[in-house]
């Protein structure tokens, strides 16, 4: 399998790294992070309604959506679109877990339509309007290279740009105890048919037996800050992506398959 | 000029702001005889189904979905508050 895809957008949100200049630019060395972590980024995009409901998930999701499709200059209502999450929203999970073992009949209305994996997927649609197909995907430790793999894919198959968002957020309770996740994580990407008149950046995308494509560790000064959350193996492909010079890195797909990723 | 809120409808009017996260409304400025959904706060459904939910908890008794009153037990501040101070067990 070989998937060659443009880069047109790219956006990235963490507390302490708010935004994909402020990112690229502790990974690069060019300066420190910001000492004081950001707030919970306010989904501006949402009606009133939906805004108070929004949950941590939600709320990084949008952001990085926002900022990518902002960075490619397209308008989010037509992108189809892949959110991917590891572990969705654990700390209503535990809620739901705990509130069904002691009080079943007494569960939140919202966090109950707030629980489902697509959570963010289904916010983002209401609030673009958008009628265009998305995909939620989860696949453990592997889901970044995963929701990667299916938006490169939707993109040469449709020959669309689509949009591909990740996040993940802090686990809450029990669950933390088998599941860890700290803070909030999220990044996307705008990825499009390969242009040959166009200057872009663009990814090839290949899958290798693992021990041949061991998944690439994060070693900039990002790291430590973005370390204790679930979608923390997305850092590589972000450090790679700050450099302006052509790199190879390997990410997770499953005890089997590594995707090698080259970045052009 | 709205009519003033009693001490139930000041307390219930501090459940609906938190419990259903209202964004800029002050408990003291919602105005007692004015439609809680569509016009006035502008609650919808899942707001209804969340507000019985907190009113169960903090008040000890049940709002039904399928009670044929809700229209009018839901219709205000005043007139949800008259229903908790009837109903209520606890609280």
């Amino acid at each position: 399998m070989t998937l060659r895809v443009a880069i047109e957008g790219v956006s990235f949100w963490a507390s302490r790294l708010p935004g994909w200049e402020i990112a690229r630019a502790v990974i690069r060395g060019d300066q420190a992070p910001p000492e004081a972590p950001s707030p919970r980024p306010s989904p501006t995009l949402l009606a009133p309604t939906e805004r108070r409901r929004a949950p941590d998930t939600v709320a990084v999701a949008l952001e990085v959506a926002v900022r990518a499709c902002e960075a490619a200059g397209r308008k989010p209502s037509e992108l189809p679109s892949v959110f991917a999450s590891t572990h969705g929203d654990l700390a209503i999970s535990d809620y739901m877990c705990s509130t069904l073992a002691t009080t079943p009949t007494l569960i939140s209305p919202v966090k109950f339509h707030n629980s489902v994996h697509n959570a963010a997927a289904g916010y983002w649609s209401i609030g673009t309007g958008s009628l265009a197909p998305y995909t939620a995907i989860s696949a453990y430790e592997s889901t970044f290279g995963e929701g990667l793999v299916e938006a490169a894919t939707q993109v040469v198959c449709e020959q669309r740009p689509v949009l591909y968002v990740a996040f993940d957020i802090e686990a809450k309770g029990a669950l933390s105890s088998m599941a860890p996740s700290r803070g909030l994580l999220g990044a996307a990407l705008v990825l499009a048919p390969v242009s040959s008149s166009q200057q872009q950046r663009s990814l090839i995308l290949t899958t290798e037996p693992v021990d041949q494509c061991q998944p690439t560790l994060a070693r900039s000064a990002a790291a430590p800050l973005v370390a204790d959350n679930a979608l923390a193996p997305c850092l590589p492909f972000f450090e790679v992506l700050a450099s302006s010079s052509p790199r190879t890195l390997c990410l997770a797909l499953s005890r089997q398959l590594a995707l090698n990723v080259q970045v052009n | 000029m709205s009519a003033t809120q009693t001490a139930g409808e000041r307390e219930l009017a501090e459940l609906i702001v938190t419990a259903l996260n209202l964004e800029g409304v002050a408990p003291g400025d919602i105005d007692p005889e004015a439609p809680l959904f569509k016009t006035g706060l502008g609650l919808d459904s899942i707001d209804a189904l969340e507000l019985a939910l907190e009113i169960s908890k903090r008040y000890g008794f049940q709002l039904r979905s399928d009670d044929e009153n809700n229209v009018r037990i839901f219709s205000s501040l005043r007139s949800l508050a008259a229903h908790i101070a009837t109903n209520r067990v606890n609280g």
